[in-house]
C-alpha cells in the first residue's frame, strides 16, 4: 500500500481539478491555517490520519465460493474524542476517498462541537450484486476485524452511502457478542428497538431549516417573504423543504434525479411528499409545472438549498445563481472556483460542514442516550439539535467577523483551531 | 450406598428441574398465551422457537462454609432468557424449594414485561436454593457472594442485572453489588437494582409496583368507562404490593372494601379504616389477630364479594378453573405475577368481565429497576417528582400501545400485551441477526 501525505493532499497530486471537493477541502485548510499562523509541525498532526487500518474479509458467498473484500478503517484525528464517522459499502471505496472523508468528519464534529474526533470506514463491494446474506457476512467480519479499534470510546461508526439501520444493527449485535456484553454505543443509527435515537432520520434535514433560520435573521430577511429552491427530495432535501415549509418559507421548486417541480405560489409540501412516497418520484404532481432539472439551480428564489450531491455550483453556473443566501444540505454542492464567484457577488453560503452537521449532531445525541441507557423524547432531541446548531451558527459567524472571512472558511478556521487548542492542552503522549 | 449425612440436608429433592406442566402452572398460563401471540402476529416457527427456549442457562454449585464449621454445598442457577433488547434484568431469589423451571418462566416473563413497557432489558431470573431461616445472617452473605463470583463472567451493568426477589431483599443486593465492584476493581452499582438508596438506589422502589398499578388503572377505568369517582376496590395481599397498593387507592378517594393475606381477608362494603390495618400488619408481619370494624373472611370469599375492581396481588393461580364463576368484579387489575389461571382466564373472557394483565399492570418494578440502573450508569441521582412523571409517562405508554393493539387485531387486552411483547422481541432478534 502506497503511503499517503495524508488526508488533506488526498488525490490532490493526481487530480487537480475544480471538481475534486476533497483538493477544495485541502486548500481551505491551508488558508484557514495560514490565517491561523499555525507552525508547520502543527499541520502535519491535523493533516495525518492518526491511525489508519485496512482488513481483508474472506466471505462465503452464497453459491459457495470463497471471496476476500477489503475494508478500511481510518481514524483521521481523536484528540477531541472517540473517532465517529459513516461506513460506506460501494465498489468505488479507496483509501484516499476514506481518508479525505475522516479528516471532513474531524472538521464537522468539531464546528458544532460535539466531542468526537473524525473516522471514515468501508468496504470495496457492490451491494446491488450481493444477498442480505452476504452483506450480513460482510457486515459481521469486517466489524470483528477491526473490533480493536472500536468502541464506544475508540471509534463508533455510522450509516454512510448504501449502509443502513440494518447494518448498524448487525455491527452492534457482532461487537456486543465479541465484548461478552450489550454495547448499544459502538455505533449509531441503529433502529429504535436497539437503542437508535428519535428524530435521528429528520436530523439532518432539520439541521439544515435551523441553518438557514440563523442565516435569515443575519440577513434580516422572514421567511414568509423567502422563495427557495431545494435541489433533492431524499432526507436532507424534502425533509428540509418540509420544516422550512412549515416554519413559512415559500418552497418554490424542489426536485429529484429525474426532474424539478416547480410552483411560483408555493408548493405544499406535504402533499408533495406524500406522493413521493406513494409514487417514489417527484413526477405526477399535479399542482405545479414539471421540467428538467438543467436550470433549476439557476431559478428565481432568495434562498438556494443544494441537497443532492457533490459539484453543483460551479465556475460553468455560479455567476447565473440569483439567489443571495445558499444553505449546503448535501457535502461539497459548491466548488472552490464557484466559492469564489459568489464571494465577490456578496452571495452567503451556509457551508456543508455546519449546515448538514444535524445528522452527526443527533449521531452523538445517540450515543449518549446509549451511554446513560435513557432515550429522550423526539421534543427534547429537537431542542438539543436546536441548541447546538443555533450556537454553532453563532460560533461560526463571530469568527467571520473576526477574521473578515466568508462563513465557509471561518468554519474551517474554528474547527481547525479547536482541534489545535485541544493538541496545545494535551500535548504528545507517549 | 452414599451415607446420609452427605447429602444436603436442605435439598428435599435432588432433580429440581422436574417441569410441572399441567394446566394450571404459571409456566403453562404463560406460554398458552405467547404461543397464540406468535401465531396470529404470523411469526416464522422457527423465529418463535428462538423465544421460547432460555439464550442461556448457567448451574453452580455454592459451597459455603456454615457457622459450625462444616461445609455445606448449595445450588445456585441463572437463567438468561433473551438478550435481543439489550442486557438480561431479572430476580435473585433466595428459596428453599426452587425449580429451575420455575426459573425459566419467570425469565421468559421478564423479557416480555420488558418489552411491554420497552425498557431495553431481557429477561432472567435465578437464585440459591437455600432455607434462609435455617440459616445465620453471615452463612447467607457467603452463599450470596460465592453465588456473585461464580456468576462474574455473566452478569454486570451490561450483561445481566439482579433485582430483589423471594428471600432477597436491599441487603442481599447490597452484597452481590459489593462482591462484582470489587472483583470488577471499579464501583459497578448499575450491576443490581433495588439497593439501598446510599449505595445509588432509586428513590420511589418500594411501591414502584403500587404506584404502576395505579396509573394503569386509572388508564383502565377511564378505558372500560367505569365509574369517574370514587371505585370500590379489593385487594388480595397486603404486601409491597397489595398494601401500598391500597394506601394510595385510598388516598386517591378510592374505597378499599377487602384487604388479605395468607392468613384471612377483612371486608367491609364501606371501606375499610386502612391506616391501623397497615400499621398492624408492618409491626406483627401478618394480619392475624388484627380486630376493627369488618368481616373476616377467607381469601376465596374475599375474592367473590361484589366490588368495581379486584386487583389480586398475592399468589400465583389465585383466581382459577373452580371460583372463577364466583367473581363479581367489573375489572380485575392483576397485580401479582400470573394471579389467574389460563382456565380461569377463559372462563372470565367468557363472563365478559375485562382483565389488566400482570406484565402491563404490574411493570412498575422493572421500571423502576430500569430508572436505577440508568441513575447509576449517569451516576445522577433522580428527584421523587422526575421518577413520578417517567414512571407515568412508561406506564400510559405501554398502555396505549397495548390498547391500540387490540383495537389493530380485535383481542383481549392480555393477548394485545402478549402479541406486543412479542412482536418487540422478534424484531429486535431478527434485526440483530444470529451472531457467530
Amino acid at each position: 500500500m502506497q503511503m499517503s501525505n495524508g488526508p488533506a493532499v488526498a488525490k490532490a497530486a493526481s487530480d487537480q481539478d475544480e471538481f475534486n471537493p476533497f483538493l477544495s477541502m485541502a486548500k481551505l485548510f491551508d488558508r484557514a491555517a495560514d490565517i491561523l499562523e499555525l507552525g508547520a509541525g502543527l499541520r502535519e498532526v491535523l493533516r495525518r490520519p492518526d491511525r489508519e487500518l485496512t482488513v481483508s474479509l474472506p466471505i462465503v458467498m452464497d453459491d459457495g465460493h470463497t471471496k476476500v473484500f477489503t475494508g478500511y478503517r481510518v481514524q483521521h484525528n481523536f484528540l477531541r474524542g472517540p473517532c465517529k464517522g459513516g461506513i460506506r459499502f460501494a465498489p468505488d471505496v479507496n483509501l484516499d476517498e476514506v481518508r479525505a472523508l475522516a479528516a471532513w468528519m474531524t472538521w464537522k464534529c468539531s464546528v458544532v462541537d460535539i466531542p468526537f474526533g473524525g473516522g471514515k470506514g468501508g468496504v470495496i463491494c457492490d451491494p446491488r450484486e450481493l444477498s442480505q446474506g452476504e452483506l450480513e457476512r460482510i457486515t459481521r467480519r469486517y466489524t470483528a476485524s477491526i473490533m480493536d479499534i472500536l468502541g464506544p470510546d475508540r471509534d463508533v461508526p455510522a450509516p454512510d452511502m448504501n449502509t443502513n439501520e440494518q447494518t448498524m444493527a448487525w455491527i452492534m449485535d457482532t461487537y456486543s457478542m465479541h465484548v461478552r456484553k450489550t454495547t448499544t454505543a459502538v455505533v449509531t443509527g441503529k433502529p429504535i428497538s436497539i437503542g437508535g435515537s428519535r428524530g435521528r432520520r429528520e436530523a439532518t434535514g432539520r439541521g439544515v431549516m435551523l441553518s438557514a433560520r440563523e442565516a435569515m435573521k443575519k440577513l434580516g430577511r422572514r421567511p414568509e417573504d423567502t422563495r427557495v429552491v431545494v435541489q433533492g427530495s431524499g432526507n436532507v432535501g424534502g425533509i428540509g423543504a418540509l420544516l422550512l415549509h412549515r416554519e413559512g418559507y415559500k418552497i418554490v421548486s424542489i426536485s429529484d434525479m429525474y426532474g424539478t417541480l416547480l410552483n411560483e405560489t408555493g408548493l405544499d409540501m406535504p402533499q408533495v411528499l406524500d406522493h413521493l412516497t406513494q409514487n417514489r418520484r417527484l413526477e405526477g404532481y399535479t399542482e405545479g409545472t414539471y421540467m428538467d432539472s438543467k436550470e433549476q439551480l439557476e431559478l428565481d428564489c432568495e434562498l438556494l438549498v443544494p441537497a443532492a450531491t457533490e459539484n453543483q455550483i460551479t465556475s460553468a453556473n455560479a455567476d447565473r445563481i440569483k439567489a443571495k443566501l445558499i444553505v449546503e444540505g448535501a457535502n461539497g454542492p459548491t466548488t472552490a472556483v464557484a466559492q469564489e464567484i459568489l464571494d465577490d457577488r456578496g452571495v452567503t453560503v451556509v457551508p456543508d460542514i455546519l449546515a448538514n452537521a444535524g445528522g452527526v449532531t443527533v449521531s452523538y445525541f445517540e450515543w449518549v442516550q446509549d451511554r446513560m441507557g435513557y432515550f429522550w423524547t423526539e421534543e427534547i432531541v429537537n431542542t438539543r439539535l436546536e441548541q447546538v446548531m443555533v450556537k454553532a451558527f453563532a460560533d461560526v459567524d463571530a469568527t467571520a467577523d473576526k477574521y473578515g472571512v466568508s462563513l465557509r472558511t471561518a468554519a474551517y478556521i474554528l474547527a481547525i483551531d479547536r482541534v489545535a487548542s485541544v493538541h496545545r492542552m494535551r500535548g504528545v503522549f507517549a | 450406598m452414599i451415607p446420609p449425612r452427605y447429602i444436603e440436608e436442605d435439598s428435599d429433592e435432588l432433580l429440581p428441574s422436574t417441569p410441572l406442566l399441567d394446566d394450571e402452572t404459571p409456566f403453562s398460563t404463560m406460554m398458552s398465551s405467547f404461543d397464540e401471540a406468535a401465531h396470529r402476529l404470523g411469526i416464522e416457527p422457527g423465529e418463535y422457537a428462538i423465544l421460547r427456549k432460555p439464550d442461556r442457562e448457567i448451574s453452580v454449585s455454592v459451597p459455603v462454609r456454615l457457622d459450625d464449621g462444616r461445609l455445606a454445598v448449595f445450588d445456585g442457577y441463572r437463567i438468561q432468557h433473551n438478550a435481543g433488547l439489550g442486557p438480561f434484568l431479572g430476580p435473585l431469589r433466595l428459596q428453599r424449594r426452587m425449580k429451575i423451571d420455575e426459573l425459566r418462566a419467570l425469565a421468559a416473563w421478564m423479557t416480555w414485561k420488558c418489552a411491554v413497557l420497552d425498557v431495553p432489558f431481557g429477561g432472567a431470573a435465578g437464585g440459591i436454593r437455600i432455607n434462609t431461616r435455617r440459616h445465620s445472617q453471615g452463612e447467607i452473605e457467603r452463599a450470596v457472594r460465592r453465588y456473585t463470583a461464580s456468576l462474574l463472567s455473566d452478569i454486570g451493568p451490561d450483561r445481566d442485572v439482579f433485582a430483589p426477589d423471594v428471600g432477597a431483599g436491599e441487603n442481599v443486593m447490597a452484597w452481590v453489588m459489593d462482591t462484582v465492584s470489587n472483583h470488577a476493581r471499579v464501583t459497578e452499582n448499575a450491576a443490581v437494582t433495588g439497593k439501598p438508596t446510599a449505595l445509588g438506589g432509586s428513590i420511589g422502589h418500594e411501591d414502584a409496583v403500587a404506584q404502576g398499578v395505579r396509573v394503569i388503572l386509572r388508564l383502565a377505568v377511564e378505558h372500560f368507562k367505569l365509574s369517574k369517582g370514587s371505585l370500590s376496590v379489593v385487594i388480595q395481599g397486603a404486601g409491597t404490593v397489595g398494601g401500598n397498593l391500597a394506601r394510595i387507592l385510598q388516598a386517591d378517594g378510592h374505597r378499599v372494601c377487602g384487604i388479605s393475606d395468607v392468613h384471612g381477608a377483612f371486608y367491609n362494603p364501606n371501606g375499610l379504616d386502612l391506616g391501623p390495618i397497615l400499621a398492624y400488619r408492618n409491626e406483627h408481619g401478618s394480619l392475624r389477630g388484627f380486630k376493627g370494624d369488618f368481616q373476616t373472611i377467607t381469601n376465596d370469599e374475599l375474592l367473590a364479594q361484589e366490588c368495581d375492581v379486584l386487583i389480586p396481588c398475592a399468589t400465583a393461580n389465585a383466581i382459577h378453573s373452580r371460583n372463577a364463576h364466583q367473581i363479581n368484579a367489573k375489572l380485575i387489575v392483576e397485580g401479582a405475577h400470573g394471579p389467574i389461571s389460563a382456565h380461569g382466564n377463559r372462563l372470565l373472557e367468557e363472563r365478559g368481565i375485562p382483565i389488566v394483565p400482570d406484565i402491563l399492570a404490574n411493570g412498575g418494578g422493572v421500571v423502576l429497576s430500569y430508572f436505577e440502573w440508568v441513575q447509576n450508569r449517569t451516576g445522577y441521582q433522580w428527584i421523587a417528582q422526575v421518577i413520578e412523571k417517567r414512571l407515568r409517562r412508561f406506564m400510559s405508554e405501554a398502555w396505549n400501545q397495548c390498547v391500540e393493539m387490540t383495537r389493530e387485531h380485535d383481542v383481549s387486552l392480555r393477548m394485545a400485551a402478549s402479541m406486543l411483547a412479542v412482536r418487540r422481541v422478534s424484531a429486535a432478534d431478527s434485526l440483530r441477526g444470529i451472531y457467530a
